[in-house]
């Protein structure tokens, strides 16, 4: 059966000053990142990046700067995953240590090219 | 890797105020944060790197910079007294020249527990920036708020900030003056982990092993290397040595006599009895001689009653004399009794009057109740039993002393 590839963005709601992890968490999510990632490495296709706060809007009446201070939410990174169907990117993306970080939410959206 | 981040946090924040100046504490926290959580993403995506403590410098380094320049205010500043950050931002410290970056953390606890800051500040400043926990861990280890733990470092930074001490931030070599504060920061961090209440043991002997390591540096750097260094890290050993036996499998603390002696971890009795060698040299007997000295006692003794404990009283009486303090009368006279029979202990007391602070405070009634049993003053003995256990400042403590005060006499 063919697999569909799936782009995860990484939401993140500011927060608000809150203070971000410590380095011993850090330790911990570390360790946590390289477990889930040996257990799905057949659905990870792309590791993605992380996205910087700033950036710029182009539309046709102009080129705006961030960052976007104003959103409720920004875009903090992306990863790319194959899967048979949703439920099978949701099972790689929930195992994601990322989803319990405060205040990140995770978007799948099946990418409409090529199937693999 | 254990501790791997926490303890890169304050190898950076050391190296890198020594380079940009003490003035600029929070932007070096600041950078050396982003870099780890930049490392964190960089290296889930693809390893970690050969040489992975000069990647976080170089990061750390090039963030640190960026945000120094954007402040004009400071542009002057950066110009006069920062020209290294104007390198190409290698790490100028190669692992081949490890004994400088132990410099740096030595600096750094110097500037750490210098007398300007209020003594709790200092610990707070000094578990910050040199072992890298965060605000929240410091408050869930010393058992106050955040908002409290927030407060002590604003004043550190503050008294930082406005003292004109240490921004040229001289040779170690001059810090020596400030050893006796060095030494009591490492002892109150020691014994924040070892007297604590936290039942999970790992989060007790974090803040130990943390006191040992700075301990370590500060024994092992020829500024420092003193015979009361040398005492402090042998009785930090031997008190460790025995930690993981202090309590049962719940929680509940263990008298000396109760403890599995198998459980004492070796491999802590040999580094403490190494060093208490060493602290022997010179002509200083210190209250770390005094207290590592019985540590050792208790420590190499072959079982509870066949400890020296006539050697053990008489340390007791030389701390006295060095510090002095009711707690030493109370455990002389402790050891006295057994040594020499609970009417020697007794005696030992007599005509001792304890200040206010004691008077009330469990330790004194328990060791009173259990003197007087011994030697068959029940209705005394009773009489100091209740106020001991009214007094018991946990359950823990309450437990075991109703185990301890309710023994019927031998």
């Amino acid at each position: 059966m063919s697999k569909r590839r799936y782009l995860v963005l990484f939401r993140n709601r500011p927060t608000g000053g809150q203070p971000g992890a410590s380095p011993e968490q850090m330790q911990q999510m570390f360790a946590a990142y390289n477990v889930w990632k040996e257990q799905f490495k057949d659905a990870i296709l792309d590791m993605g990046d992380k996205l910087r706060s700033e950036g710029r809007v182009v539309t046709a009446s102009g080129v705006a700067d961030g960052p976007f201070v104003e959103a409720k939410e920004v875009v903090g990174g992306y990863m790319i995953v194959s899967a048979e169907n949703y439920d099978g990117a949701v099972e790689v993306v929930r195992a994601c240590p990322a989803v319990h970080a405060p205040g990140v939410s995770l978007e799948i959206r099946e990418m409409t090219g090529a199937k693999m | 890797m254990e501790h791997y981040f926490r303890h890169e946090y304050g190898r950076l924040v050391a190296v890198l105020v020594r380079r940009v100046g003490l003035r600029h504490l929070e932007a070096v926290e600041d950078a050396v944060q982003g870099a780890l959580t930049t490392a964190l993403t960089a290296w889930v995506a693809s390893g970690i790197p050969d040489n992975s403590g000069a990647w976080l410098y170089r990061v750390a380094h090039n963030s640190l910079l960026g945000v120094l320049r954007k402040d004009e205010g400071r542009q002057q500043i950066l110009d006069s007294a920062a020209g290294p950050l104007l390198d190409d931002g290698e790490e100028p410290v190669s692992p081949v020249f490890a004994g400088e970056v132990r410099d740096e953390l030595l600096r750094m606890l110097f500037v750490c527990c210098n007398e300007t800051i209020p003594q709790e500040s200092r610990l707070v400043l000094a578990l910050k920036t040199l072992c890298g926990f965060s605000i929240g861990e410091i408050a869930f280890r010393l058992f106050t708020t955040e908002a409290n733990v927030y407060k002590r470092l604003a004043r550190a930074r503050n008294r930082l900030r406005l003292g004109e001490v240490d921004l040229e931030t001289p040779p170690v070599e001059l810090f020596c003056s400030r050893l006796p504060s060095v030494h009591a920061v490492i002892y109150l961090l020691f014994n924040e982990g070892y007297l604590s209440t936290h039942t999970a043991h790992a989060i007790r002997a974090e803040l130990c092993e943390e006191a040992i390591r700075l301990g370590t540096l500060l024994a092992t750097h020829p500024a420092s290397a003193a015979p009361t260094t040398f005492a402090l890290l042998a009785l930090m050993h031997l008190h460790a040595a025995r930690l993981a036996s202090r309590r049962d499998a719940t929680g509940g603390l263990l008298l000396l006599e109760e403890q599995d002696r198998t459980l004492w971890d070796g491999e802590h009795l040999h580094q403490g009895a190494a060093w208490l060698a060493r602290s022997a040299h010179g002509d200083t007997f210190t209250r770390f001689h005094a207290e590592a000295g019985i540590a050792a006692e208790h420590c190499f003794a072959p079982s509870f009653a066949d400890t020296r404990w006539n050697a053990i009283a008489e340390l007791y009486a030389m701390l006295e004399r060095i510090d002095p303090s009711p707690l030493h009368t109370l455990n002389r006279a402790v050891a006295l009794a057994e040594g020499q029979g609970p009417e020697v202990g007794l005696a030992s007391l007599d005509g001792v009057v304890p200040p206010a602070w004691l008077d009330g405070h469990y330790l004194w009634d328990a060791v009173l109740a259990d003197l007087h049993r011994r030697v068959g003053n029940a209705a005394a003995a009773e009489r100091h039993r209740e106020h001991a256990l009214a007094a018991a400042p946990s359950t823990a403590v309450r437990q075991l002393l109703e185990r301890r005060l309710t023994k019927t006499a031998p």
